[in-house]
């Protein structure tokens, strides 16, 4: 099984400051934090730091007991990570600069009870205040803030904002995320692999086949199943579909909040089509149940194949004018252009992924770095733009449809004869662990998963790209305007769900 | 500008709704003369979502395209709870989402009516043993009826909507004076 390389480090935590420097000179990036409570196996807890790039995944494996040290000085992207283990550990990274919490709030969690360590003995706190959330504050003549959410005013989720203004260039924002919460990751320990990838494909709903394929990746791993070649050309095209669909939706909304209702609508028809093309294959709109251990759940026999052929050539189509539309529109471009530029600069220290990565000229795509299921025999080659702005995201999930269309074509009727699915009853070994990754619609799905010794699942920890890029757009609206911000917001259009989790 | 006129000339919303499926009429045109009705033309939703995988938004938002185009039936989804008439809960209740949606609830002018749409703010769906998880909805307020589904698709949406609208109708004719009472009790639409 050609899995991705895990190069494994172990490493004491008041070293790793120095360490985390090295690492980040040598041009890797974090790709995540895992803690997990180990103290029944070795009397620790165990922080896991992944770092990706340049053709492998590097683990350094950290003991801590009560606590560890920050490396959010270093490496700023670790900032989210720390301050999440803080709330459901309890483990303090010392030197952390801001220690607020995040997804357990004051409002109505006791901060003294981390419900994900082992001892933790289900009682939930009584729904009562228990401390105040204290917003960072920005003072001085003529400056006032603008509050939204968390309840918006569109369909959409619900998060915090909070601007700083003098006149109309954006100062400051802070966001407070974590509304939806669901605590997903304890609700997955103690599951057996099939309930947890149900639990895994409702992260975050409409990337259900991409997060759903970055956690078989894991699972897969520790079962020792090998699925079919046939299995893995079904489920790139699962996940091409997923991603075509979701990009028509993302430009959409472009269209939409710029004022062009006529080309969003059009779009958002085309969207429509590809729901119902979803239904037509596998029974759900938004190919829920799909995947399963070991295989696919459904085949695709001739007529399918067709239906996806004929689908995919019309969104190219579409897309074309849609393009040709924007590049030769001046009122379009004078909207999207130098718009939410997030930097070169800022990309790499908050380690992003995705599309938003790639717009700002960093050639970050899972599919390509940390190759998976036949992805490594398609020559991928990373879409890049350097503008960092709201065009530059824009134009990318426009080309980015036309290479989901070209592997599409490519695989369509090259499918290797076989099974769909392969049957399993191995047990896992005991507390083996494995990662997977996979390159969803916004950027890499990060999975780190342990078994337990009876065959459950003991730590499961997933890594949303919408985790990673939020923080970013409290850099890409400085000195825009606030009307700008639902534009720059709709062109990352990250998760709030698959963030919260 | 051949790509705007191109488009002014196609994809009508009464050709593609009639073409992709007649029920879709069929229960909009009924589903206007309810709400000529009842609501004098116009019923207005506000939705919150309590913690859903955003599946649910999506549909919802579906609704809104040209093969649905809910609007022309007379419902429309405001951007201010003050301005609604029906509350929409998706998801299945967080902790932390408890109070912002319970507070919606409040800002909405009486009489008002809860909707919910999917199976987690029914049931707490597959995160109902989480710690964060206080939901169902229905231990907070009065649910006029439980749209199925995970997530239900816009059609089925839209016959949540008729079926809100006969409990609402059957209940208007029950009641000696004109004003339409809040059910109190919780009904579930299969």
């Amino acid at each position: 099984m050609d899995k991705i390389i895990l190069n494994k480090h172990n490493i004491k935590s008041s070293d790793f400051i120095n360490s985390a420097d090295n690492i980040k000179a040598s041009g890797k990036y974090l790709l995540g934090i895992a803690a997990a409570d180990e103290r029944a196996l070795n009397s620790k807890f165990t922080l896991r730091y992944f770092f990706g790039g340049g053709g492998g995944i590097d683990e350094y494996r950290v003991d801590a007991d009560e606590s560890f040290q920050s490396i959010s000085k270093i490496c700023p992207a670790a900032k989210m990570y720390e301050r999440e283990i803080y709330d459901l550990f309890g483990l303090l990274p010392s030197g952390h600069p801001d220690l607020r919490p995040l997804m357990l709030y004051p409002e109505n969690w006791d901060s003294s009870v981390h419900p994900l360590r082992k001892d933790y003995n289900n009682l939930i706190p009584d729904m009562k205040k228990y401390g105040e959330y204290k917003f960072k504050e920005i003072l001085g003549e003529g400056i006032f803030e603008v509050l939204v959410g968390p309840v918006h005013a569109g369909i959409i989720e619900p998060g915090h904002f909070r601007f700083s203004l003098a006149g109309e260039p954006v100062l400051q924002l802070e966001i407070r995320h974590f509304w939806k919460h669901r605590g997903i990751e304890k609700v997955c320990e103690g599951r057996d692999f099939k309930d947890a990838l149900n639990l895994a494909a409702k992260i975050s709903g409409d990337n259900n086949v991409n997060i759903g394929i970055g956690y078989l990746e894991a699972a897969e791993s520790i079962l020792n199943i090998e699925i079919t070649e046939r299995a893995k050309y079904i489920r790139v095209i699962l996940a091409e579909l997923e991603r075509i669909w979701n990009y028509v939706r993302d430009v959409a909304w472009i269209f939409m909040d710029i004022g062009f209702a006529l080309p969003a609508q059009n779009l958002f028809a085309l969207q429509e089509e590809l729901m119902r093309l979803n239904k037509n294959l596998s029974g759900h709109r938004f190919l829920f149940n799909s995947l399963t251990i070991g295989g696919v759940n459904l085949d695709l026999d001739s007529a399918k194949l067709k239906a996806i052929e004929e689908a995919v050539e019309k969104v190219e189509n579409i897309i074309k004018d849609c393009e040709e539309f924007i590049l030769n529109s001046s009122t379009v471009l004078d909207r999207l252009e130098f718009t939410g530029k997030i930097n070169h600069k800022t990309a790499e220290e908050l380690s992003l992924c995705g599309i938003s990565a790639r717009a700002s000229g960093l050639p970050r795509d899972s599919r390509i770095e940390f190759p998976y299921l036949i992805y490594d025999k398609l020559n991928l080659k990373p879409v890049l733009h350097d503008g960092g702005d709201v065009f530059a995201r824009t134009v990318l999930k426009i080309k980015e449809i036309y290479v989901s269309k070209k592997i599409i074509e490519g695989l369509l009727f090259n499918l290797p004869e076989g099974d769909i699915a392969v049957a399993y009853g191995n047990k896992p070994e005991a507390y083996k662990y494995a990662i997977g990754n996979s390159e969803t619609s916004r950027g890499n799905a990060f999975f780190y998963i342990m078994a337990d010794d009876n065959g459950k699942i003991f730590r499961l920890k997933y890594i949303d790209p919408s985790f990673r890029i939020w923080p970013s757009i409290q850099y890409g609206v400085l000195g825009n305007i606030i009307a700008d911000f639902p534009l720059i917001n709709k062109s990352l259009n990250l998760s709030y769900s698959g963030n919260d989790m | 500008m051949s790509f705007l006129s191109k488009l002014l000339f196609k994809n009508k919303t009464q050709e593609i709704a009639a073409a992709g499926s007649d029920s879709i009429l069929i229960k909009g045109e009924e589903l206007k003369r309810s709400v000529n009705e009842v609501f004098g033309r116009s019923l207005f939703v506000r939705l919150v979502d309590s913690g859903s995988c955003n599946a649910c938004e999506n549909e919802l938002a579906a609704l809104s395209n040209p093969y649905y185009d809910l609007e022309r039936f007379g419902i429309k989804f405001v951007a201010s709870p003050k301005h609604a008439d029906v509350l929409i809960i998706t998801g299945c209740v967080t902790r932390n989402m408890l109070n912002p949606m319970l507070k919606t609830y409040e800002n909405i002018p009486s009489p008002k009516f809860v909707i919910t749409a999917g199976d987690c703010p029914e049931t707490g769906g597959p995160f109902k043993d989480s710690y964060s998880v206080c939901g169902p909805v229905s231990k907070y307020l009065n649910i006029a009826v439980h749209i199925k589904g995970c997530p239900p698709e816009p059609e089925t949406i839209i016959s949540g909507f008729l079926k809100f609208m006969d409990i609402l109708k059957a209940s208007y004719r029950n009641t000696e004076n004109t004003s339409i009472k809040m059910p109190n009790k919780i009904i579930n639409v299969p």
